[in-house]
């Protein structure tokens, strides 16, 4: 499905999917895709679904519409163009249009034996031998054109193999600084760059070439600057003007030439930097030279190309940590909704055992209140097992390992959640292992692993229409060294996209009855004993969580410790 | 006010620690109590025993809420039957009118208080048909 994601204003994180035919956009709640923006009309514009692509109209909004920059009556949107609406900017994407054929039916990887084909691999390069394609062979010919132009793509090959490799804006802006320097004879350069949200430029990175002095401050000229900014181009300038006013050119004798290269870092959308380079040329040398300048226009085209590459990479860097943050934001907004769901369910738990109490002491009826403290004690221990959780579950713990039954452990849970369970109309049936030694493992951890488990099969179990039942059972398999737990519900069954983040922690799809820790603690606590758990699912049919045990008999660990 | 067979009020809820406070509560108030844990069961109930009162907590019947919702505000109308939810159910949904929402988490003094208003209530209007 389509969707706008805010990547700026105050629903910054939010991502809006676009379903159905028109969309609305603006401040009023009736809007599917409503913002917090004071800047924004109450309906300020619409999204219009038809025929496959999508377009975006404004509304006679107070301030506009803007796509990618420039403001829009009715826009259709691509896939990654920008829309901003008062001082919220969202960014459109949606899912690759299908082709309507398989393209894998056209492609096969198959051996070579089955195809018949007889090619075989007569050369190799690797990854990092790449910019050597560029490499001038020394027994050619060369033509000083065709040795520019293959350095310049050399240039831009590495350019590209450098904004490849980091996520990091800063180290990219010192490699590409690192490669503008070894390529043209620069004494000073600089790379500023624009704030996310366009702010004015600030300087990223200072260059000095070796035996230039570095204390000196680089000046760079504002009417230059702004021509760069404004116009969207690069310049190239020297202070040799070839103008009128250059009669003698003794100023050059005594001062020298200075010249400098600006060009603007022009991304997909905004420009997002700029990068100068400059060079002094002594009075002795410019008489050496014949008045030849060391920048010229090939340096420019090189440098326009470097610099978008290089903005490319910046925006891209941007927008990954800005999804990254509201990915965070995201997680941490579902942890706290989930625990405050759960807590407040307890809340309301305690609330009516503290009102059976009261009714109780004002009747002088003692039943009530031993029926109250009930209440409250029972959900003091749900307290005391979220917090349980949640130690548990956020550190690094070793389990205190004991010699104990298996059989045992589970009895216990089966019999602390029987009648949850009657509670719940579900059937629960408990099926011990015929034999079943005693093993080293930590009982009080594996009972809460098991009973995580064993409650999520109840919850599942009581989802349906029909009768629920979870079946409880454990096995011993020698041979395989493990002992097993198998819980299995006849519950609605697990959908595969939910499969991926059954054990992530604060993720429930329990309608808030879940705290989003118990089967995430439940695997960390199999994961500590060297264990797992399996998941099989039938969606319509159920569920079995097989928690498999590594089977430690007394003495071997005896042993272990001994040596 | 007039005599009739005992007020009763139909408590469905996933709580069993609720359905426990409501039963004592009410029940020292005169008035009868049924309960449900499940809509499915609390549906069966509301039509054989047609009660003056529902409580429901729609909130824990989280994706299902919106249909068991319509399902007991059906019943209701047919039954004239009052109906009063336990949390919210969300903006999407609407409401077909009628009915009450006390927000979770709730005082037990206050929603009681309700119940018993509202029992009174229906009573009166089914005085008045009589």
């Amino acid at each position: 499905m389509p969707s706008l994601f805010v990547i700026r204003g105050n629903d910054q994180g939010t991502r809006f999917e676009l379903a159905g035919e028109i969309v609305g956009v603006g401040r009023d709640s009736s809007n599917l895709v409503q913002l917090h923006d004071t800047e924004a009309s109450r309906q300020h514009a619409e999204i219009r679904h038809a025929e496959g692509s999508y377009v975006i109209a404004d509304l006679n909004s107070s301030n506009g519409t803007f796509v990618n920059g420039r403001k829009v009556e009715e826009h259709r949107l691509a896939s990654g163009d920008q829309v901003q609406i008062g001082g919220t900017l969202m960014l459109f994407t949606r899912p690759a249009e299908e082709t309507g054929e398989d393209l894998t039916d056209q492609i096969s990887i198959a051996s070579d034996r089955q195809t018949g084909d007889e090619s075989h691999i007569i050369h190799s390069l690797s990854h990092a031998e790449g910019s050597r394609i560029f490499r001038p062979e020394a027994d050619i010919p060369q033509n000083s054109w065709l040795a520019r132009a293959r350095s310049n793509l050399q240039v831009m090959y590495r350019t590209a193999l450098a904004v490849s490799h980091t996520l990091d804006i800063e180290q990219l802006l010192h490699r590409i600084m690192d490669l503008i320097f070894e390529w043209v004879e620069a004494d000073r350069g600089c790379i500023m760059l624009a704030g996310a949200a366009g702010e004015s430029l600030e300087p990223k990175v200072r260059r000095t070439r070796k035996g230039v002095r570095t204390g000196q401050k680089i000046t760079i000229s504002k009417t230059i600057l702004d021509y760069v900014i404004q116009r969207n181009e690069g310049v190239l300038t020297s202070d040799a003007r070839e103008d009128n006013r250059w009669q003698s050119g003794a100023s050059i004798l005594q001062m020298g030439i200075r010249e400098a290269i600006c060009v603007p870092m022009q991304g997909r959308y905004d420009m997002v930097g700029v990068i100068y380079i400059d060079t002094s040329t002594s009075p002795q040398e410019v008489i050496q030279k014949g008045g030849a300048t060391k920048f010229t226009q090939d340096h420019l085209k090189l440098m326009i190309a470097i610099a978008h590459q290089a903005a490319l990479a910046v925006e891209d860097t941007r927008y990954y940590s800005a999804m990254v943050q509201a990915e965070r934001l995201a997680a941490v907004g579902q942890t706290i909704a989930t625990l405050s769901h759960h807590i407040k369910n307890i809340l309301q738990g305690i609330r009516g055992g503290s009102y059976l109490i009261e009714m109780g002491l004002t009747e002088h009826d003692e039943s009530v209140v031993s029926k109250g403290w009930k209440i409250v004690e029972k959900n003091q221990n749900k307290i005391s097992a979220l917090v349980m959780d949640m130690l548990t579950f956020s550190k690094e713990r070793e389990p205190e390992l004991a010699p104990a039954n298996l059989n045992q452990v589970v009895s216990d849970v089966v019999e602390l959640i029987e009648s949850h369970a009657a509670d719940m109309e579900v059937e629960l049936r408990w099926e011990p292992a015929e034999e079943m030694p005693e093993l080293v493992f930590d009982p009080e951890g594996i009972h809460r692993a098991v009973l995580n488990v064993v409650t999520n099969g109840i919850d599942a179990a009581c989802e349906c229409e029909k009768a629920g039942r979870v079946d409880v059972a454990t096995r011993y398999a020698p041979d395989e060294g493990k002992a097993l737990v198998v819980v299995s519900d006849n519950g609605p069954g697990i959908p595969p996209e939910r499969l991926d983040s059954l054990f992530s922690p604060f993720v429930s799809f329990k309608s808030g009855r879940g705290t989003g820790l118990g089967l995430p603690v439940s695997q960390k606590i199999l994961t500590e004993h060297g264990g797992r758990i399996l998941v099989e699912s039938t969606p319509g049919e159920g569920s079995r969580f097989t928690l498999e045990l590594p089977a430690v008999m007394p003495d071997s660990a005896r042993q272990t410790i001994v040596r | 006010m007039i005599l009739g067979p005992k007020r009763s009020v139909l408590v469905v809820d996933r709580s069993e620690e609720t359905r426990e406070v409501l039963r004592t509560a009410l029940e020292r108030r005169g008035l009868r109590t049924l309960a449900a844990s499940r809509a499915r069961r609390g549906l069966e109930l509301a039509r054989q025993h047609r009660p003056d009162l529902i409580v429901l907590d729609i909130e824990s019947e989280g994706t299902n809420s919106e249909e068991t919702y319509a399902r007991f505000a059906r019943q209701s109308l047919k039954n004239g039957t009052a109906l009063l939810m336990l949390g919210h159910l969300r903006p999407s949904e609407a409401s077909l009118g009628g009915e009450e929402f006390i927000a979770k988490p709730y005082h037990f003094g206050p929603l009681i208080r309700r119940i018993e208003e509202l029992v009174e209530a229906t009573g009166q209007t089914l005085a008045r048909c009589a």
